[in-house]
């Protein structure tokens, strides 16, 4: 057998036995087999896990069997640790900058993913929370920690106010509306006379949360993407107890077309949808106010296309409806659109030859790569599987559950391996040698194929037959039943018992080599 | 009554209307919000620019212009062919395409603007006049019916518009392909079921989609400038029609276009051209609040 051939086989046997042996495991008390640890307030628990005895050691110990909280915290630790250590002033902003749009597409994503709302107005709530607390840090002397909620209590109204017709439009027409907002905060923003025409409708001079005199330097970046961090975070906490909660739950049983079967069944899923449509845009308020707060500033881009499509181009790329797609297409878009600077306009068009590709070879944008990577593999496999008829004898996964004895599946799979081992044993030179010497004192590979062809079983073996000793042998086959004479297998005749030796290796070597 | 703001209402209203159908045509026929319509037209324009650089000396003569609006339309069909060779054909028949359509047509606009900027330059291209040289030959720069005053140009767009877009719904009314595509409109799978490719006619749609982009371009090009980013004014213009008409209702694109024109034209005139757009919205949302699927609106049966 070659050696590629046993890689296959080894390949095979571990996707048989499932992917249990590759989740992570932590030690367990043999006491406390039920204790789980849970999120504070609720019955939540931190790490789905499953307990069991190890086999070899037979310690009790735990499987980890969702490894999403691992990923997240690896990847929420070093987004910390990298840029704060390694950072800098570029990738500082860059870092911060990520952070800001990464909390503003989760909550964009509660609306369009969660709700199923199609707004493009969550960047406009952001502007309107990031000008009217810019404004009044300017001019009513608001501390700076006041910020937060005067914004979401601003986000909220906004949000009231654009979610009543939200009511009775759908799907495109809610988006141009929504886009239609945005459009008229720029142009009232633009002449508004309390922003100041001169400045191009934008504000500045604030106030922030970094003190003015260590703002631009290393310190104070580093303050800004500890706080944008801490945003991050508390964005990721809203989308999941939004999402995952009970608001989620409902929602998603009265998707687009279960809405009349959920209604019959007492789920208010309008009242659900502007429950979180309204819980976002306070968010947003909040993320506005930060905003105003990390730049003392509130700008027109805010309300620009140019902004929008760029953050719907990182929740497309990372993948529409959850909330790690958000994250990373986020990262991955922050990175392509300030990292690469020097490219100018190329890099736009390669974020838009990215979103293209995402909507033509995924399913899920990029974070659902792995999984359709899985599916196909999976399929290939099964596609392989049934392609081969016949398993020589050896139990395939389908019929295995059918046999009761599990030690016959492993005894055939032996078997089956052992004869292919034997195969590749068989030359010329060794039916030479059995031709030259049948009994006596063989070669280590003859006498292993001789041992496999004595052990056999009864029925159908093949055995010499003395019709008249020293002068005539013929071959027969046993029948393998008590009374049951063995049959002839053919009419040859041989004058010598050696001869008629090597014609049943012969006979067993060809039957060995069809099988 | 000012003939003036009224007819260049008029020539705006034909040129967005021509917009507005296309994408309205496409919503219904295919189920795509085809957010590339922007891209098709700046390829239009572009189309038009090469021909009036390199097919003729000066635009002088009546077969010049037509060379002129011929490029420009074929490059058109062709701009709304690719859109649909990449937007719809591989997507068509995987779930959830609306949006998944949507995207694509957005990421081929994001796309297609850098192409035309790389390709280029960001400079504006001029477009010359093609109904111009009408009136050369005819020795007179304006004309008159009663107390309206035309120039050629603006007559030209109106007619040129009109007829194109008549042309389009006879067609669609008449023809055996015409048929076809309103069978796609009522029910894309009972179509299918009678043997409508709905390949074939989706592309067909997106290619007579392009078309009208293709003149609408070459048309209002020749009033602006033709450069990388020409296609997002105009593609908001044909959004906000498309849905203020009702997606899907050609009558309903046509007076949404008309009352679009106006209210352009009429704001243009008495608050300045910065406000245009802020008037547009606040228009959008009159109507919108009143009829909140726009003014032909549709019921949810038609198109799900």
């Amino acid at each position: 057998m070659s050696s590629a051939e046993q890689v296959a086989r080894e390949r095979e046997r571990q996707a048989l036995v499932g992917r249990r042996r590759l989740l992570p495991r932590v030690p367990a008390r043999a006491d406390r087999t039920l204790h789980r640890r849970r999120w504070p307030l609720s019955k939540t628990t931190v790490l789905h896990l499953g307990g069991r005895y190890n086999p070899k050691t037979l310690g009790r110990e735990r499987l980890i069997t969702e490894k999403a909280p691992l990923w997240w915290f690896t990847f929420l630790s070093l987004a910390l640790v990298v840029p704060l250590l390694a950072g800098t002033d570029k990738m500082l902003t860059i870092a911060s900058t990520f952070a800001i749009y990464a909390s503003i597409n989760l909550m964009w994503m509660l609306v369009m993913g969660t709700a199923g709302i199609f707004s493009l107005a969550s960047l406009a709530i952001t502007g309107i929370g990031a000008y009217a607390t810019c404004w009044l840090t300017i001019n009513a002397d608001l501390p700076w920690p006041l910020m937060f909620p005067v914004g979401a209590v601003v986000g909220l109204f906004v949000g009231v106010i654009i979610a009543i017709p939200a009511r009775r439009m759908d799907g495109m027409y809610y988006a141009l509306l929504t886009l239609g907002i945005a459009e008229v905060c720029r142009a009232y923003a633009l002449q508004a006379k309390w922003i100041g025409a001169q400045s191009q409708g934008s504000l500045s001079g604030g106030g922030g949360f970094i003190p003015e005199d260590i703002r631009f330097t290393q310190t104070g970046q580093r303050i800004g993407y500890a706080a944008a961090f801490v945003l991050l975070l508390a964005a990721l906490a809203v989308y999941r107890a939004v999402n995952g909660q009970r608001l989620g739950l409902l929602l998603r049983a009265s998707q687009k077309e279960d809405e009349a079967v959920s209604e019959s069944m007492g789920i208010d899923f309008q009242r659900a949808r502007l429950a979180v449509f309204l819980i976002s845009s306070a968010g947003l308020g909040v993320i506005g106010a930060f905003y105003a707060g990390y730049f003392r500033a509130a700008s027109l881009s805010l309300f620009g296309v140019d902004l929008l499509l760029l953050l719907f181009a990182m929740i497309v790329i990372g993948g529409l409806g959850r909330a790690e797609g958000a994250v990373i297409g986020t990262l991955l878009v922050t990175i392509v659109d300030r990292y690469f600077v020097d490219f100018g306009a190329k890099r736009f068009l390669f974020i838009g030859l990215l979103m293209l590709a995402s909507v033509l070879f995924t399913r899920g944008g990029a974070f659902g790569l792995r999984d359709q990577w899985r599916e196909l593999r999976a399929r290939r496999r099964s596609q392989r599987r049934a392609a081969r008829t016949s398993r020589h004898g050896a139990v395939s996964p389908e019929e295995a559950p059918e046999i009761a004895d599990k030690a016959q599946i492993y005894q055939r799979r032996f078997d089956h391996n052992q004869r292919a081992h034997l195969k590749s044993l068989i030359t010329d030179d060794l039916i030479a040698e059995h031709r030259r010497n049948p009994t006596g004192l063989h070669s280590e590979e003859l006498e292993r194929v001789m041992l496999y062809f004595r052990k056999a079983e009864l029925a159908g073996k093949y055995c010499v037959y003395a019709v008249k000793p020293f002068a005539k042998y013929r071959i027969v086959a046993l029948s393998g039943l008590p009374g049951v004479p063995p049959r002839v297998v053919d009419d040859r005749v041989y004058p010598t018992v050696d001869e008629a030796y090597h014609a049943v290796f012969l006979r067993r070597v060809n039957d060995l080599r069809s099988s | 009554m000012d003939w003036f703001v009224v007819t260049s209402a008029l020539a705006l209203a034909a040129m967005y209307g021509l917009l507005g159908i296309g994408i309205s045509l496409t919503w219904s026929s295919i189920g795509m919000l085809n957010l590339a319509h922007g891209f098709t037209f700046a390829a239009a324009g572009y189309g038009a620019w090469w021909a009036s650089k390199n097919l003729m000396s000066a635009p002088t003569s009546g077969t010049d212009a037509l060379i002129v609006a011929l490029a420009g339309i074929l490059t058109g069909v062709v701009g709304g062919l690719v859109v649909g060779l990449v937007a719809f054909l591989p997507l068509h028949d995987r779930p959830n395409f609306p949006i998944r359509s949507l995207i694509a047509t957005l990421a081929i606009s994001l796309a297609g603007t850098q192409i035309f900027l790389l390709t280029f330059g960001p400079l504006n291209k001029p477009l010359p006049k093609i109904f111009d040289p009408v009136g050369k030959a005819l020795d007179m720069r304006k004309f008159e019916i009663g107390p309206i005053e035309m120039t050629w140009d603006r007559a030209g767009s109106i007619v040129a518009a009109t007829l194109l877009c008549v042309l389009v719904l006879v067609w669609v009314r008449m023809s055996r392909r015409g048929i076809q595509m309103r069978a796609m409109m009522q029910n894309p799978e009972g179509a299918a079921l009678v043997g409508v490719s709905v390949r074939s006619t989706g592309m067909m749609v997106m290619g007579i989609c392009g078309g009208m982009a293709g003149l609408a371009a070459v048309l209002l090009s020749s009033t602006f400038f033709v450069n990388p980013a020409a296609g997002v004014q105009p593609l908001a213009k044909g959004l906000v029609i498309a849905l203020l008409g009702g997606l899907g209702s050609v009558p309903g694109a046509v007076i949404a276009a008309i009352l679009v024109g106006f209210t352009e034209a009429l704001t243009a005139k008495y608050f300045g051209t910065t406000t245009t757009l802020f008037a547009q919205y606040v228009l959008v949302f009159l109507v919108l609040a009143v009829r909140p699927r726009g003014i032909g609106g549709l019921l949810d049966e038609v198109r799900a």
